[in-house]
């Protein structure tokens, strides 16, 4: 019992950890929190169920569609809200990225809510969903691919970061602006770049998520309170503390539904923010505010 | 001519509206109208905590959600009259509001922001959860007040009550606002160091926006049970908070009257679309955002700018000096 | 008699000793100066004073009083007044309105009485209303009472802020460079402004300035710090005549006629 429920905690903690890193990228770069980064998750899941189930297009190529698909939207987003209010004061980002993620959120239910009645569509599964016995406990395939897409990506992110350029401009403006600015980075389309990126990396999560629950337009803001909840655990603004805190949660979660009671799943992502942030608000791996407001 | 749009004409003209509106219009109308009232409550309240002292906390559709809880839940289980439960159902609100004050007070901007939302799903989670009180997610209903020995009927009953709480609240909280009150949550909003060297006590003025907008939300949660006759968790969820944000910022962030404004106008607009829930979703996101992106100070902004008497002093204005 | 004095006071941040040991005193109605290289440690100091930073140790002691660890509000309370050196007006408020703020501690107004209008709230309101006025008055600036206070110019909005800080009737002005970026007839306006200050209001004045001229002009005494340290004390001429604080300026002659 214990061994299936840590697998099934890994698995979603991996999901959770995804959108997260998504969340932290966006906030490292630019010093804002994207309110709306929930939907952007939610519609790389609808623009896959568009390929997959409505197209036929095998689930792979879904996937890549669906995160290119993401990248472009994440652009958008960068376009349409950031852009214009780049130099607004917090408030009126989170206001603008919340107003933003209702925007996307009646978009969704508009074109897709209706799709098989009720909110609700159901994505089949990827591969077959027979169990696959490892040791003593049965692993479903999809989990496999969970956390095999999740290594892939985060693995691919870090490369991405580390060894190429456009990787090393993103660091470079994250850490100072200003100093970027002047060696001749354009900063704003290192800012498009991020927003595109996390996008995409929310909209891979939400792929390698459907097959394994039901997706829903509502989908996206329980997503984001998880991803809030990791990367307070992990310390905002930490990448490592993003996939700790994600894997955490997911973690924690499990447990908690399995040993104590299932309704606790959906609780306890709010009482690990308010836990964290009441008694330790820099979380596990707390890195100061990069930009102090 | 533009004098006879100053704000204390309009204010006028609207109480006299709201007050005979019973005698000729219909039940719907006078439903809607109730709910402008209710929300105009809560969107003076919720100005004060965000918008005056610039504190970014969503606990405002939780707390409104204690007060109709609260408020529905002795009316059912207990019988008690209006007179009791609406005060008692207020208070309740208040005091929770108090207390998530306590830990918010040490957190600030995306911290605080954070916090609140997650205390706000974690009460929507118990009002679904918590079966053996709240009736879990299938809600429950409300019976309706009784007015006697007033010869009302409870829907009229509820319109005038709801009526004269708020032509005593805003009074009250536009007197608040306009005193060294008013002046101290501006202060600590723009700079809370500045705020301190000149003797403002940063934790008192920001647990008092937090009680009072939490009394003036329980207020409203309580009159919303009686007025909607049932209490669902549905109510209080977070697309709630959003209208509850919409109302401020379309009506103007940081002016007692723009949220006036703001309730009244999305009222209307949450009714026009109520059919259509998506397109809800999509017209308030999208006022929202093109509210930051292109009026950024409000429809009262608007209004301040091309019609006088619409000043809103933070403090007393006597005779001329 | 000492008004304020400054006893032995270290603050470290990080690793860093912004303050070392630093004294000094201040006479009631002095007109005390701070100056110093930048990173002296001179904001520091008035920081430590005005209890927006706590030292580390050493103590302030304000007629008798000490003021070490308590908060920076109940400092202001107690007579202690400070301005910043980048001007902090409250934008969404008038002019009248950012001087009356500085009222704040002399008021009483809680939520229940100014909701209710008790009859002492309309009264205090109108007295800070008139201070306010009567402080713009004496700065000459009365007529932007009515002005969005953060849509003046730059010395507009100082002299703001000096009034906001006056009407507070504090004991003590703690003033971060008054005469920062003011042109040089400005200059002379905020040296007979603060002896006006002095001799009108009988206020005492510790104040961190860059343009000696101000500095020679208006101070009693002036204290040098220079890295965490002072390193002189005593009259403008003892002070301009010490050859550490040319040192400290790396070599320079402190030039009397700037």
């Amino acid at each position: 019992m214990l061994a299936y429920l840590l697998m099934s905690g890994i698995a979603t903690g991996a999901l959770y950890a995804m959108v997260a890193i998504g969340l932290v990228l966006v906030y490292r770069s630019t010093g804002h929190i994207n309110f709306s980064h929930g939907e952007l998750f939610m519609f790389g899941g609808f623009i896959a169920y568009t390929f997959f189930v409505i197209l036929g297009v095998p689930y792979f190529l879904s996937l890549i569609l669906a995160v290119i698909g993401g990248f472009v939207l994440g652009v958008l987003s960068d376009r349409a809200v950031y852009r214009p209010l780049i130099k607004a004061p917090p408030l009126t980002m989170v206001l603008a990225t919340v107003g933003f993620s209702f925007f996307l959120k009646g978009i969704a239910r508009y074109f897709w809510g209706s799709m098989e009645g009720g909110d609700y569509v159901a994505f089949p599964a990827a591969m077959d969903p027979s169990p696959i016995p490892i040791g003593s406990i049965n692993v479903f395939p999809q989990q496999l691919l969970i956390l095999a897409g999740a290594i892939v990506f985060v693995v691919g992110f870090t490369i991405f970061f580390r060894m190429t350029r456009a990787g090393k401009m993103m660091q470079a403006t994250s850490e100072n602006p200003t100093a970027a600015y002047l060696s001749g980075i354009r900063v704003e389309r290192v800012y498009t770049l991020t927003w595109g990126a996390g996008s995409a990396i929310a909209a891979a999560a939400a792929v390698l998520m459907a097959p394994m629950t039901l997706l829903s337009p509502d989908v996206g803001f329980q997503l984001l309170l998880k991803a809030f909840a990791a990367t307070v655990l992990g310390g905002l603004g930490s990448m490592p503390g993003a996939i700790v805190g994600g894997l955490l949660v997911g973690i924690l979660e499990s447990l908690g539904g399995g040993y104590i009671h299932s309704g606790v799943q959906d609780v306890s992502a709010f009482i690990v923010i308010i836990i964290v942030l009441v008694l330790r608000p820099a979380g596990l791996f707390g890195v100061r505010n990069i930009r102090d407001t | 001519m533009q004098a006879l749009l100053a704000r204390r004409n309009i204010v006028a003209v609207g109480i006299i509206v709201f007050a005979i509106l019973p005698t000729f219009a219909n039940a719907y109308i006078v439903f809607v109208a109730n709910l402008a009232l209710m929300y105009i409550l809560l969107s003076v309240g919720l100005n004060m905590l965000l918008g005056y002292a610039g504190q970014l906390a969503f606990p405002n559709a939780a707390l409104f959600g204690v007060g109709a809880y609260t408020s529905g839940l002795l009316r059912l289980e207990f019988d008690l009259p209006y007179w009791i439960t609406l005060p008692a159902g207020a208070a309740f609100a208040t005091l929770i509001g108090l207390a998530i004050a306590l830990p918010a007070l040490r957190l600030r901007g995306l911290y605080l922001a954070l916090a609140t939302i997650a205390f706000a799903q974690a009460a929507l989670w118990v009002f679904g959860h918590w079966n053996s009180v709240t009736y879990g997610g299938a809600g429950f209903r409300v019976p309706p007040m009784d007015f006697s020995p007033l010869p009302l009927d409870p829907s009229t009953g509820i319109y005038y009550l709801s009526l004269i709480i708020v032509l005593v609240a805003v009074p009250l909280g536009w007197n608040i606002v306009r005193s060294r009150i008013g002046r101290a949550w501006v202060a600590l909003r723009e700079s809370e160091v500045a705020a301190e060297t000149l003797g403002i006590d940063l934790t008192l003025y920001k647990a008092y926006a937090y009680v009072i907008s939490g009394l003036y939300a329980g207020t409203a949660g309580a009159l919303f049970s009686a007025l909607l006759g049932i209490v669902t968790p549905e109510s209080f969820d977070l697309f709630q908070v959003i209208v509850h944000f919409c109302m401020v910022i379309v009506g103007g962030i940081g002016s007692l009257w723009g949220g006036v404004l703001g309730a009244v106008i999305l009222v209307g607009l949450l009714e026009v679309l109520r059919t259509f829930r998506d397109l809800q979703e999509i017209a308030f996101g999208g006022l929202l955002l093109f509210t930051v992106l292109v009026v950024p100070g409000g429809a009262i902004a608007m209004i301040k700018r091309y019609l006088p008497g619409w000043n809103e002093p933070l403090r007393r204005i006597g005779k001329k000096r | 008699m000492s008004k304020l004095i400054v006893s032995d006071v270290s603050i470290s941040f990080g690793g860093l000793k912004a303050l070392d040991s630093v004294s000094f005193d201040v006479k009631q109605g002095e007109i005390r100066g701070i100056i110093g290289p930048n990173g002296a440690g001179k904001t520091t100091m008035l920081n430590v004073i005005s209890g927006i930073n706590k030292a580390d140790s050493g103590t302030i002691t304000f007629d008798g009083t000490l003021l070490s660890g308590l908060k920076t509000n109940k400092i202001a309370s107690k007579g202690i007044g400070r301005t910043f050196q980048t001007t902090k007006l409250f934008k969404g408020m008038t002019v009248l309105e950012n001087v009356m703020t500085g009222a704040h501690s002399r008021l009483h107004a809680n939520p229940l009485s100014a909701a209710f209008n008790f009859p002492f709230v309309a009264k205090e309101e109108k007295q800070a209303a008139d201070q306010a006025y009567e402080v713009l008055e004496f700065l000459r600036m009365e007529r932007f009472a009515d002005h969005e206070a953060t849509l003046l110019s730059f010395g507009q909005q100082r002299l703001v802020e000096i009034a906001r800080v006056l009407v507070g009737q504090p004991q003590v002005l703690l003033l971060d460079e008054p005469a920062v970026g003011l042109s040089v007839t400005r200059v002379s306006e905020v040296e007979e402004l603060l002896k006006r200050i002095r001799q009108e209001r009988g206020i005492t004045i510790v104040m961190i300035e860059h343009v000696i001229r101000l500095v020679m002009g208006v101070c009693d005494r002036i204290t040098v710090l220079n890295s965490g340290q002072k390193i002189a004390d005593g009259t403008a001429e003892e002070v301009v005549n010490n050859p550490a604080v040319e040192r400290a300026y790396l070599g320079s002659k402190v030039d009397v006629t700037d």
